[in-house]
């Protein structure tokens, strides 16, 4: 595996010049190791022929992997000693034999180049050998061996690749990749060596193989059919895993390369369409464009898909070594985006967007079953098409919303409460002027501007990303008079900004809640928090998922009833598996003492990182005494306010029992704003 | 030689390779945990132990020489939790009060450990 990054070693030249001579050694490699695979299979899919043209493909084709089996092992040593090189991040370490047999022993890219290199050199002394094939059994067992061997030597390149670093379903990530590169070898390592079989029959002495060429192309057509149905659906599967967005795909450089393969990928299918339905059924027959002609076009249009697909390879060896998408910051690079947020309270662009999306289904449906008629598709396909054309132009425009580079950019700063607090006092040092105390936008200084300031508690933020707020807080909005903090804030305060103002909105959002849990909604995340009680070391909130948790933001006095009775009670909640964290709201750090000996309080009473914990949770709750209870996937469900009076436990228990008792855990929230 | 024979001969020395290599591993790897067990095992039968641990009192129960106390790691024995621990002798208890940042001394063949020794640490 290359956990390496490019833009690490642009810095050194020698290592850049290494990295450059890895990539190419890579393609080598790969290109080799998979006409290996190919070309053994081709010789088995065409089968065993006494004519002498079939049998001096053989020996050529045989030929050909012998010399790519040398050039596989010889490149194989370079891509070990660059993947040295970089590991140990200096040129000179290429050619060290101690750092190399570390990589060896010590890496799983060295494991599996271990087990590739056995096979290949086992591949290789095979091919050398020269043993007689005259018979039957001897021949299908020596050809079957190159097959097994080629594939031995392909298949381990998955488990050093991008696919062992996907977590969690590691195993299966390999396995997908393992199955694409053994189709791919399959089918487009054939593709020369069936170009070669076609071009030999296709002259005058070769006329004595052209029925088996024929049949040859027929055969292997037929796996290739079969090789990019699995290959479409691994390689779909692998760019869910990789890439997962469109964000990723169009935003980042390994997605652009995804999308350079995939626009090669077209060529080679378009291509391979052409020779499948047109030539060749016209190698049979021997009229003016049938027979040999068409045998001869046919070699040439299967070369050239070799030849893209030797492109599409390279491609590959780039992918490799480029960290995938998905770890990636994408930089979206249009002014607009679609999202189905953009239809919110505004009817008439909806209802625009549902008969749109309706002419346009209507459209597909015909283009469809005309395309199933035999004859006349014209008058129905037509019409389809302008249906459909009309139906998306009518559909897509509601839904279009300003993006950003930043637009799909994931916060660097988790939502946590320290993060909201410091984000807090930022907004209060910055943003209070403009946008008011509350967030409302009826900050004094804003009467002066252009626009109104936006009201940051309005639910509208649903339609913006974090990243599209990060790209407003980074640049301004110049036409409305909103500064650029880009200067001023470092890229952490402004994700403590965006956090600040996420907790903001959802506590406006949450004045709603009460004490009583609604079942099955779960919408309020509850902010991640650390805190420490006493000299222990800092747990964090998150630790306690699959547990319900009970947050109780004291105060002391008047706090007092309250916490005696949560306290003697403590016995009915820990029975109940709920886990009480006591907060103390002036954040003492004796609150323990103060609490007394008199009842004996038990659960954690946080004694370090209160001031945080209060700065946020206090955005959903103002009130003296607040109870917040979190179900097991980490979303608030209820929230109790008062002012610490004792009152009757029995509720809360229930709302625990409710928690409790639910059914189908939801998927527990993103750390981050989305 | 007959090609199938070299093929035969190819596939089992794989076969073996591999199989050996398996092997060796696999059996390394259960002797180095069978290893660990007995380890683990001679480590916690019936042996004295002593801790020192950090932790904040949360009751004290006179009459039973029992404090409670939410401790951090007790390396090997048991994860950071609140929990009552007897006391040696009732001094323990009586030099500190609820609230106290402590550093105390944990003896004894678990699972019978009891508090040996306490400090008040500097409240921070």
């Amino acid at each position: 595996m290359i956990i390496d990054r490019h833009d690490q070693y642009s810095g050194s030249g020698t290592l850049a010049r290494v990295y450059a001579l890895g990539l190419v050694a890579r393609w080598m490699h790969l290109a080799s190791s998979i006409y290996l695979v190919g070309a053994s299979t081709m010789i088995v899919i065409a089968g065993r022929s006494d004519r002498p043209t079939a049998r001096r493909w053989e020996h050529r084709i045989l030929s050909s992997a012998r010399g790519l089996a040398v050039a596989a092992l010889a490149s194989g040593l370079v891509v070990l000693g660059v993947q040295t090189a970089l590991f140990e991040g200096r040129a000179g370490a290429a050619l060290e034999l101690g750092a190399i047999a570390r990589v060896l022993t010590e890496t799983q890219t060295g494991h599996v180049w271990l087990v590739r290199f056995g096979c290949l050199v086992l591949l290789s002394t095979f091919l050398l050998l020269r043993l007689s094939v005259d018979r039957r059994v001897d021949w299908r067992a020596a050809r079957g061996e190159g097959v097994l061997l080629g594939a031995a030597a392909l298949v381990p390149i998955a488990a050093a690749g991008h696919a062992a670093a996907v977590e969690p379903d590691t195993a299966r990530a390999i396995a997908l990749d393992g199955l694409h590169v053994i189709v791919a070898g399959v089918w487009v390592g054939g593709l020369v060596p069936l170009a070669l079989l076609l071009r030999a029959a296709a002259t005058t002495e070769g006329a004595d193989a052209r029925p088996y060429a024929v049949l040859a192309a027929r055969c292997f057509s037929r796996v290739a059919l079969g090789a990019m149905v699995v290959l479409a659906v691994t390689g779909a599967l692998l760019a869910t895993i990789h890439v997962g967005s469109v964000a990723g795909l169009v935003g980042t450089s390994y997605g652009r390369l995804l999308l350079a393969k995939l626009a090669l990928l077209v060529l080679v299918l378009l291509l391979a369409a052409l020779n499948r339905s047109v030539l060749l059924a016209r190698l049979a027959g021997d009229g003016p464009t049938v027979g040999r002609p068409a045998m001869r076009r046919l070699s040439g249009f299967v070369g050239a898909e070799g030849l893209l697909a030797l492109a599409i390879l390279g491609i590959v060896a780039a992918l490799g070594v480029t960290p995938p998408a998905r770890h990636e910051a994408a930089v979206w690079p249009f002014g607009i985006r679609l999202s189905i947020a953009a239809l919110e309270g505004t009817t008439g662009e909806a209802t625009r967007a549902l008969i749109g999306s309706q002419i346009a289904v209507l459209g597909l449906a015909v283009m469809i079953a005309g395309g199933m008629l035999r004859t006349r598709r014209l008058p129905l396909v037509a019409p389809a098409l302008i249906a459909l054309g009309a139906g998306v132009g009518l559909a897509l425009p509601p839904l279009a919303i300003d993006a950003y580079p930043t637009t799909y950019l994931r916060p660097s700063v988790p939502y946590q409460a320290t993060s909201i607090a410091s984000g807090a006092a930022l907004y209060h040092e910055s943003c209070v002027a403009c946008h008011g105390a509350r967030g409302a936008g009826d900050g004094s200084a804003g009467l002066a501007l252009p626009r109104p300031p936006a009201d940051l508690r309005a639910p509208h933020t649903a339609q913006h990303t974090a990243g599209d707020l990060f790209w407003w807080l980074t640049n301004g909005i110049p036409a409305a008079g909103m500064p650029g903090f880009g200067a001023r804030l470092t890229e952490e305060q402004r994700w403590d900004v965006i956090n600040f103002l996420r907790a903001l909105s959802a506590g406006y959002a949450a004045r709603g809640m009460g004490s009583t849990v609604e079942p099955d909604r779960r919408w309020l995340v509850a902010p991640d928090f650390t805190f420490a009680v006493g000299p222990t070391p800092p747990r964090a909130l998150k630790e306690y998922r699959g547990r319900v948790v009970l947050v109780v933001l004291y105060h002391l006095p008047p706090s007092r009833p309250r916490m005696s009775q949560l306290a003697g009670r403590e016995g009915t909640l820990a029975a109940l598996g709920v886990e009480v964290i006591a907060v103390p709201t002036d954040a003492a750090p004796d609150a323990i003492r103060r609490l007394g000996a008199e009842p004996r309080v038990l659960f954690p009473v946080v004694t370090e990182g209160a001031e945080a914990i209060v700065t946020a949770y206090r955005l959903f709750a103002a009130s003296p005494h607040a109870e917040f209870l979190i179900d097991r996937q980490g979303y608030i469900r209820a929230i109790a306010q008062s002012g610490g009076e004792a009152a009757e436990l029995e509720p809360l228990l229930a709302q625990i029992q409710e928690l409790n008792q639910e059914k189908a855990p939801a998927e527990a929230p993103a750390e981050h704003v989305h | 030689m007959r090609a199938w024979k070299a093929v035969v001969l190819i596939n089992l020395s794989l076969v073996i390779g591999v199989g050996w290599g398996y092997a060796v591993w696999g059996l390394r790897a259960s002797r180095l945990e069978r290893e660990l067990a007995v380890a683990r095992a001679t480590a916690l039968a019936g042996v004295e132990r002593e801790w020192i641990v950090e932790g904040v009192v949360r009751a004290i129960f006179p009459e039973l020489n029992v404090l409670v106390i939410t401790h951090g790691d007790i390396a090997g024995y048991m994860p950071a939790m609140t929990m009552g621990f007897r006391t040696a002798s009732p001094k323990i208890q009586e030099a500190v009060s609820v609230g106290d940042a402590v550093r105390f001394t944990l003896r004894g063949v678990p699972p019978t450990i009891a508090v040996t020794a306490i400090h008040k640490m500097a409240t921070r």
